[in-house]
């Protein structure tokens, strides 16, 4: 991972994150990405302002996933250059990515099933005292952090397994906020899910826009779209060919855009 | 205060009763020992002997030091069938360095120990970095190392270790035999390693999720190259613990050990899958399989059968994890079978 801070701007706090400044939380530059004969990403410019929940929207193909990628150090990008907090990054993996509070949810990949809820909150920064994972924490934070995002599960100590497919993706979702306090992305969070429990995983995101964080969300619903976003970028054919405010935009008009009937 | 009370009562059987669900495998494991031990027991007069039991236990001990380490592996989602031939090359190593070089034992010790370090780093590399599955490239090494062990002793059988070295197999701590307390002190620790470690918890994740762990930021090639060479030396310790006993080395010794160590990894219920197991079952699954050997041989049965009992017990053993798991049902196979 390379950081560097352009001249008057902020840098590396010593604890991992970015120093704090106004303006785009994260910013994409003239985003290039092929993979052999294929152009997955075109002059990709993008951004993310401090608290804003900026959906993804686009048909198959249409370079939603290599973006979001990108953006996590999932895969590197031919040219162009990242910004997070005004600082230039270079991830070269999804931990580097982490370390300065970018998460993303990835559908289906998420949980490890065989271990317990609050396991899966921690896992990759597991706390130990005495070289001796520390449990009785995990286990208190772990509620305390669901709670606070009105997440119900029977019990932080019960296999991921036994719990529904939104009770998982809540999960899921609360270990990205935890660790990743700069920029979370969600990718199709409810597309597995039934109405009632697609539902409550938006009203967990709401919630999440009420503590400020910044969030990417990539979906096929529009229903949900519209409902947490604030604004929607369209891409098509590995090109971002339009952003809407909510307010200023219909599904119509975004369905157009995605299908290429409009500019 | 009165809540508080409440809850702490509460919790003390919902503690007990989430150990019995969660363990429900090990119990079930223990019952059919402790059942099997008392159906022996009245067939043969032989079996409730001290010399008996002593003799499963040191059986148990040689395999089960491998079986942990194949245990550790498994867990993380990865396989090591070299775990024979790597036990054969460590023994015939020690018996060609410290008897026919006359070497000092810590400097014979230092360098078998070695090579189980060279071997789990090659079965490692190959199988974390080529991408080439750990059962091609580990199949690969069961040849390798067990040529390597017949090449350098010619085939011989190199024999007469020192005292000192012999009291590695032969040695007592009270009435217990050493290699028990080796096997028994290596499944403790690295139960304890597995379950209140970091490194632990990064195991189990990687074998139940390997995707998630690494978006998650677990370095999983780390996690797992331990591991291999974890299982490695565990099996080095073994093939040390087993020419000392047998107080000689050999290409061979040991070397059909892998069956017996596969069947009491999953019969104590260490999932193929990964992400799921423990050494305390590996510890009853060995004993079971000591025991049904040693069975046999107490009732009279032809030791050829000994092999035909283990391969069912494997077979056996995966189809009742299955079917513990939701994944079959009982009645699924006979109609399955009846259909074609």
């Amino acid at each position: 991972m390379t950081v560097s801070a352009p001249q008057g701007m902020s840098g590396s706090n010593g604890n991992g994150a970015l120093d704090r400044i106004p303006g785009p939380v994260m910013m994409a530059r003239g985003v290039h990405k092929s993979f052999g004969q294929v152009r997955a990403l075109i002059d990709a410019t993008f951004q993310v302002d401090e608290g804003e929940t900026v959906a993804i929207v686009g048909d198959n193909g249409a370079g939603k996933s290599t973006l979001v990628k990108i953006l996590t150090g999932a895969i590197q990008p031919d040219t162009g250059s990242l910004e997070l907090d005004g600082t230039e990054v270079s991830f070269r993996t999804t931990r580097d990515s982490l370390q300065l509070g970018v998460t993303a949810v990835y559908q289906n990949l998420a949980l490890a099933d065989n271990m317990t809820v609050a396991e899966n909150v921690f896992l990759g920064r597991v706390p130990t005292r005495w070289l001796r994972v520390d449990r009785r924490r995990m286990e208190k934070e772990s509620a305390e952090l669901l709670d606070s995002l009105a997440i119900n599960v029977p019990d932080v100590r019960a296999r991921t397994a036994l719990l529904s497919g939104g009770q998982r993706q809540a999960v899921a979702i609360a270990r990205a906020f935890r660790s990743g306090r700069r920029l979370m992305i969600l990718d199709e969070p409810t597309a597995a899910l039934g109405v009632q429990e697609g539902q409550k995983v938006l009203d967990i995101i709401e919630g999440l826009k009420g503590q400020r964080v910044s969030i990417i969300v990539v979906s096929h619903n529009l229903d949900h779209v519209f409902r947490v976003a604030d604004r929607i970028v369209v891409m098509r054919g590995g090109r971002i060919v339009g952003s809407r405010r909510k307010e200023e935009t219909t599904t119509d008009d975004i369905v157009h855009l995605i299908v290429g009937t409009r500019n | 205060m009165v809540d508080s009370n409440q809850a702490q009562a509460s919790e003390g059987p919902a503690r007990v009763r989430r150990g019995l669900i969660r363990y429900r495998q090990l119990w079930a494991l223990l019952i059919a020992v402790l059942l099997l031990w008392t159906y022996l027991s009245f067939a043969s007069p032989y079996f409730m002997t001290v010399q008996n039991l002593t003799n499963i236990a040191l059986q148990s001990s040689v395999v089960g030091i491998m079986a942990v380490g194949f245990t550790i592996l498994l867990i993380g989602g990865e396989i090591d069938l070299a775990i024979g031939s790597t036990q054969a090359l460590a023994g015939t190593m020690a018996a060609l360095l410290i008897i026919q070089r006359e070497m000092p034992i810590w400097a014979g010790v230092l360098i078998v120990l070695g090579m189980g370090l060279i071997v789990g780093n090659v079965n490692g590399y190959f199988s974390l970095f080529t991408k080439v599955p750990s059962f091609i490239v580990t199949l690969a090494m069961l040849g390798v190392l067990q040529g390597l062990a017949f090449v350098m002793t010619s085939g011989q059988t190199i024999g007469g270790f020192p005292e000192a070295f012999k009291v590695l197999g032969h040695g007592k701590v009270g009435v217990i035999p050493l290699p028990v307390i080796i096997f028994f002190a290596v499944t403790v620790v690295v139960q304890m390693v597995l379950s209140h470690t970091r490194y632990g918890v990064e195991l189990y994740a990687t074998g139940g999720n390997r995707e998630a762990a690494e978006l998650v930021g677990i370095s999983v090639r780390r996690v797992l190259m331990l591991a291999f060479i974890a299982s490695s030396m565990l099996c080095t310790l073994a093939g040390l613990v087993l020419s000392a006993r047998l107080n000689a080395g050999h290409g061979s010794f040991g070397s059909e050990s892998l069956l017996d160590a596969v069947a009491a990894v999953i019969i104590g219920g260490t999932s193929l899958n990964g992400g799921a197991g423990n050494t305390f079952g590996t510890l009853l699954g060995i004993i079971l399989i000591s025991t049904i050997k040693n069975g046999l041989i107490l009732l009279g049965v032809d030791p050829f059968w000994q092999q035909v009992a283990v391969g069912a017990l494997i077979l056996a053993a995966v189809l009742v994890d299955k079917t513990i798991k939701g994944e079959l049902a009982p009645g699924d196979l006979l109609p399955r079978l009846v259909r074609r």
